[in-house]
């Protein structure tokens, strides 16, 4: 089994990274890393004691970031029995200028999704 | 107009290119893909001396004649946008067949119009050519070219935009003062453009598809014949690997989409690319390109003066981007766009201060024409090469295409307007007015890119990405 997560560009995203992190170590399974980013993840971004499967998003077929991950829990839907997703609230005109990525799996997500969200002092930082 | 987006950041160790048949082949391919640049000026140029006669034939208004010209620009927009997706399913090679057939079609379109109307319609499928050619060619050029010439195949192409361009403003006024009696004379200087069309759908029959773009799509012995074609045979085999990272990097180019903008320091960097296609645009670069020959019969000459004078913004437009490009590896990128719109509002105060302090006729004719070559000049020296340049790298790799295309698809939509507006502008406020609203424009895009350009010169782009998104990013 493994636990799946989803990264994206923001400090939402680094967060969901760390309490994946925690789950697969707690859970004593893998990790389905899926980078949502523009960047390829270097190794110190990777943790080194778990097995770690990195999916890149690439090409035109990965423009949509929820279809890319989709389509990875799908694939992988036998083994995977979470996915960890970063929210955070938005404000109006936030919600109405951009579609949110985290709604749309929480919704469409074919395995349970654990939504984790940055803590307060990582905020101030 | 574009410089390549390629760069590659891994380097391969190739032997020689080669010499004799395979580089004379080259050669060959490069003079016909460039028609596509030339038939980009020709017919962007042509109106320049063909709209007053044009105007006259169908009782055109400012805001028609506006139309006319800008209908070919916002056919442009769509092309540019589609053009690159088109040559990614079909291949560049049958993209630039099938432009050249829309070149044609389109041309004859515009000299057997019956009426404005039907002419603002195929001006719009030519300016769809166009837009076509601006995206599908430095591609085809970068792409069959060996890394090391890359970069000067692609500048030949903007060279012969240019050059096209010019070519336009001569033949016009060879036609005008040779043949200016007859009817519809416009007819036939927009026909002219048929013979490069001829010669481009003729010509590209007998090229090559790109290696790159068929290996892209697995046909890796296909693309290997065509390296033979225009490599030594040592050269050939060895670049194929190389080939095949180019397209695996150029898939990846193709990532990011809308929901990338959600990312702030993304987002910031879109907002910053599409401001550079947008100030460049309201320099008002091509309203002298478009309507040079207008502005000086306004200002006093006669006709087939005024025609002959335009020729100048032609000349100096060609000086002035064979600078740009020499200057392009010497001067920060910051220096130099803020040298240049610095120049430009200079120049376009002086033009709107000769129509108030010298009187109509020939004599601030001149001086009008002086300052506006002036103007073309500091622009294609700066300004103009430098946005193609500063929009193919500062965008993160994965999201390069989608970003380019939206700052590629702003910047012809701001030609349109530019080209839409000009001519009623001018009728309703006069010179003055019109051109210290381009200064004020200028001055703003100075302020705009002095807050917000970041340097790229002589940086690693992966290294620029990871500072920019340091800064910018959401903590």
């Amino acid at each position: 089994m493994s636990v799946a997560v989803a990264v994206t560009d923001s400090p939402e995203g680094r967060t969901a990274l760390e309490s994946a992190v925690a789950e697969a170590r707690a859970l004593d399974t893998g990790l389905l890393l899926i980078n949502l980013t523009l960047h390829d993840f270097t190794d110190d971004e990777i943790p080194r004691d778990l097995e770690v499967t990195l999916i890149n998003r690439s090409g035109r077929g990965d423009r949509d970031p929820v279809t890319a991950v989709l389509d990875e829990l799908r694939d992988h839907v036998a083994e995977v029995d979470r996915l960890v997703l970063g929210v955070r609230s938005r404000s109006r005109v936030g919600k109405v200028l951009l579609g949110s990525v985290a709604q749309r799996l929480i919704l469409r997500s074919p395995v349970p999704v654990l939504t984790v969200q940055v803590p307060e002092a990582a905020k101030k930082r | 107009m574009s410089v390549s987006p390629y760069r590659s950041e891994k380097q391969f160790d190739l032997p020689h290119a080669g010499v004799g048949r395979p580089v004379h082949r080259l050669g060959v391919i490069a003079t016909v893909a460039t028609f596509g640049g030339l038939l980009f000026g020709y017919d962007t140029g042509v109106v320049n001396g063909a709209l007053e006669p044009l105007s006259q034939d169908f009782g055109l208004t400012p805001l028609s004649e506006g139309l006319v010209v800008a209908s070919l620009m916002i056919g442009a927009a769509f092309g540019a946008v589609f053009g690159g997706r088109v040559a990614d399913a079909y291949g560049r090679r049958h993209t630039i067949l099938l432009l050249a057939g829309v070149f044609i079609i389109g041309t004859l379109g515009c000299v057997l119009a019956p009426g404005a109307e039907f002419l603002i319609g195929a001006r719009f499928v030519l300016g769809i050519a166009v837009g076509g050619a601006s995206a599908t060619v430095p591609v085809y050029l970068g792409e069959i070219a060996p890394s090391e010439k890359r970069g000067s195949f692609v500048t030949r192409n903007e060279l012969m935009i240019v050059a096209g361009q010019l070519a336009a403003f001569i033949i016009n006024a060879v036609i005008f003062n040779v043949w200016g009696h007859v009817d519809s004379i416009w007819r036939w200087m927009l026909l002219v453009a048929l013979a490069p069309a001829i010669a481009l759908l003729v010509g590209m029959i007998f090229q090559p598809e790109s290696p790159r773009w068929l290996i892209s799509k697995g046909r890796t012995e296909e693309a290997l014949e065509v390296l033979k074609q225009v490599r030594s045979p040592e050269r050939a085999e060895a670049e194929v690997a190389e080939v095949t990272h180019l397209a695996s990097e150029d898939a990846k180019q193709a990532t990011g989409g809308l929901s990338d903008l959600g990312t702030r320091w993304v987002l910031r960097l879109v907002i910053i690319g599409a401001g550079l296609g947008f100030f460049q645009q309201l320099t008002g670069i091509n309203s002298v390109m478009y309507y040079g020959t207008q502005l000086l019969t306004n200002a006093g000459l006669d006709s087939g003066v005024a025609i002959i004078g335009n020729i100048a913004n032609g000349v100096f437009s060609l000086l002035g981007i064979s600078l740009g490009m020499f200057l392009l590896n010497k001067l920060p990128r910051r220096v130099m766009f803020l040298t240049g719109y610095a120049l430009i509002a200079f120049f376009h105060v002086l033009i709107a201060l000769t129509a108030v302090v010298i009187p109509p006729g020939p004599a601030q004719a001149w001086t009008v024409l002086v300052f506006l070559v002036l103007f073309v000049f500091s622009m294609q020296g700066t300004v103009g090469p430098l946005t193609w340049l500063m929009l193919s790298e500062i965008f993160p790799m994965k999201i390069r295409s989608f970003a380019m295309g939206i700052c590629v698809f702003v910047l012809w939509i701001m030609n349109a307007i530019v080209a839409q507006f000009f001519p009623p502008l001018i009728e309703a406020m006069g010179m003055t007015a019109t051109f210290s609203m381009f200064a004020g424009c200028a001055v703003i895009a100075f302020i705009f890119l002095f807050l917000l350009l970041p340097e790229t010169k002589d940086k690693d782009l992966a290294q620029f990405e990871r500072d920019f998104k340091a800064k910018y990013g959401r903590k």
